[in-house]
């Protein structure tokens, strides 16, 4: 029997429920945060925080009918324990926790990070299985992961300063484009060349570290010399141009780590895994390889409580459940 | 009627279980960090005393503060989660009036308190009368000075309740006419009552309307860094 998981997920900026039954997903909705956070320039912990308790009743009710059930046919809940911000993570939490203990079920508290490398479960099945290499790449967050089971993570590298996200969301305000940036620069590349400048891949010398900070500096001294002078390119081959920059150290550092370590199958989660330019660059490197890739729908790749199910329904397996006096964990690190 | 009240506005945490207005198990711990470990293992054990299961309760009465916002949230959010679970109804406390209610005094005028931190206080004044006390206004943040003043300004004999020791040792400096009283925090047990009083007037509001008292909006720090700017091509706002 597949269990029937009601899923939490307030780690950050997306208030998000879902119900999944083993890897289907019944239902999986959010009430997004995003226009209350873009005139504040990112994030503001407190405004998110209080945004989840207003939200987090009415979506619960919302997930369990889009599913079509009712709180009987549950068999578990779950969610997101770390890492994130901590006001924001305790709503989820709490109301998680005592939703469970009412319904005397099973608590599973999940890491975000392994919900996010869990999501391609969801619409890879088997063909998504370790040994594996997972490209785990958000706003807060930039990594590669050695998947050598489900639950047995060696994360090989990580970015020494900004997270690939973050890196989209600066570089998108030096170009005068909204927060968040990723989206934002996907949709200015459009049409663009990528090749039209030739902005610096950092940490070249470090097999499967990132580093995006020197990348901000230098498409900003770009665009201000080349202003300045009246040749600037236009906004899409700039767009295009820096998304490469970006999206190339991803992918070389990703297939690095699938050509030393021999695994055949390459996987990624993140909001960042919603780029078009680095799904199909994946894609190409994947085909070149004859290797499996399994990438989450953009809608799977950014926060979504479905993956926390997911990943959940794992943890029940076996046998992995948390008691009643678990906290959460903001400083949660996968491995 | 089976009645489930938590509290965690303040260090103290409490939960309390009642058959209409008697109490028949209640546990506490007071560490301010602790609301969101404490909650549900005391509501498991009180179950167990009580010979409760969750499903037979009736109401979930809940203090929205004001108090700390952190705590707030953990204790919403977990009366949304055990009221929506069961069918039961969510019906909001306010913190100054739990602690108001069981200020014992026969004639003061009770001014209750709790701390919000950074600097200030959640205050408000409260008559004695007959079975309980009512309330003078609604409940407002106010500085130690401006709380002083306010006890200054106070024509009558006044009996301070709350977190007292947590304000600076000058704020009650020669203010003879304050008698500072018990309790210290609010408890679930105060919640009971009052959660009795709002079901017999069928006084809730619906259950979305159910949100902490912050009393002030949030703290923003803008990221001039981040926030978009013009953009050097032409026709980009």
């Amino acid at each position: 029997m597949k269990p029937v998981i009601l899923a939490f997920e307030t780690s950050c900026d997306e208030t998000a429920v879902a119900v999944v039954r083993g890897t289907e997903v019944l239902s999986n909705v959010l009430s997004s945060q995003v226009d209350l956070h873009s005139r504040f320039g990112g994030v503001v912990p407190e405004v998110a925080a209080r945004a989840h308790v207003e939200a987090i009743r009415s979506l619960t009710h919302r997930a369990m009918v889009e599913a079509g059930l009712h709180t009987d046919d549950l068999d578990a809940v779950a969610a997101t324990e770390g890492p994130g911000l901590v006001g924001a993570l305790l709503v989820g939490f709490s109301f998680a926790k005592a939703t469970a203990w009412a319904r005397q079920l099973p608590f599973v508290g999940v890491d975000h990070m392994e919900g996010h490398l869990m999501a391609p479960r969801i619409d890879h099945g088997e063909a998504f299985r370790p040994p594996a290499v997972s490209l785990l790449v958000s706003g807060g967050h930039s990594e590669i992961v050695l998947v050598h089971d489900w639950g047995e993570y060696e994360v090989l590298g990580r970015t020494i300063d900004d997270a690939a996200g973050e890196a989209f969301d600066k570089l998108a305000r030096v170009m005068g484009l909204g927060f968040p940036g990723g989206p934002a620069i996907d949709a200015a590349s459009e049409g663009g060349d990528p090749k039209a400048v030739s902005f610096p891949r950092a940490l070249s010398d470090r097999p499967y570290d990132f580093s995006f900070s020197g990348l901000k500096t230098a498409v900003a001294t770009f665009i201000e010399r080349a202003a300045r002078s009246g040749d600037l390119p236009p906004l899409a081959d700039v767009a295009a141009s820096l998304q490469e920059a970006i999206v190339d150290v991803l992918v070389d550092k990703t297939f690095r780590a699938v050509d030393d370590t021999g695994v055949r199958v390459v996987s990624g989660g993140g909001g960042v895994i919603a780029n078009r330019r680095l799904r199909r660059r994946l894609a190409e490197e994947a085909d070149k390889r004859g290797v499996t890739l399994c990438l989450p729908p953009p809608v799977l790749a950014t926060d979504n409580a479905a993956m926390i199910g997911v990943a959940a329904v794992h943890h029940l397996s076996l046998g992995h459940v948390s008691d009643w006096a678990t906290g959460v964990d903001p400083g949660l690190r996968l491995g | 009627m089976k009645v489930v009240a938590l509290s965690t506005s303040t260090p103290k945490s409490s939960v309390a279980l009642a058959e209409g207005r008697e109490v028949v198990a209640s546990a506490e711990r007071t560490d301010r960090r602790g609301h969101a470990s404490f909650l549900v293992p005391a509501l498991d054990f009180c179950f167990d005393q009580a010979g409760w299961v969750p499903a037979d309760v009736d109401a979930v009465v809940v203090d929205v503060g004001p108090g700390l916002y952190t705590g707030l949230r953990v204790g919403l959010a977990t009366a949304q989660g055990l009221a929506g679970a069961v069918g039961a109804q969510l019906i909001p406390a306010v913190s100054l009036d739990a602690l108001a209610l069981r200020a014992t005094t026969g004639h003061r005028h009770i001014v209750a308190v709790v701390d919000v931190r950074r600097g200030e206080l959640a205050v408000a004044g409260y008559r004695p009368v007959p079975g309980g006390v009512v309330r003078d206004g609604a409940p407002q943040l106010v500085t130690p000075d401006r709380l002083r003043a306010l006890l200054e300004s106070d024509p009558g004999e006044v009996l301070l309740v709350g977190d007292v020791p947590a304000l600076p040792e000058e704020t009650l400096r020669g203010l003879h006419r304050v008698k500072v009283g018990r309790p210290r925090y609010p408890g679930a047990e105060a919640l009971v009552e009052i959660g009795a009083r709002t079901a017999e007037k069928d006084d809730a509001p619906h259950p979305d309307e159910v949100r902490p008292l912050y009393l002030r909006d949030p703290d923003v720090t803008i990221n001039w860094a981040m926030l978009r700017q013009e953009g050097p091509w032409p026709g980009q706002r």
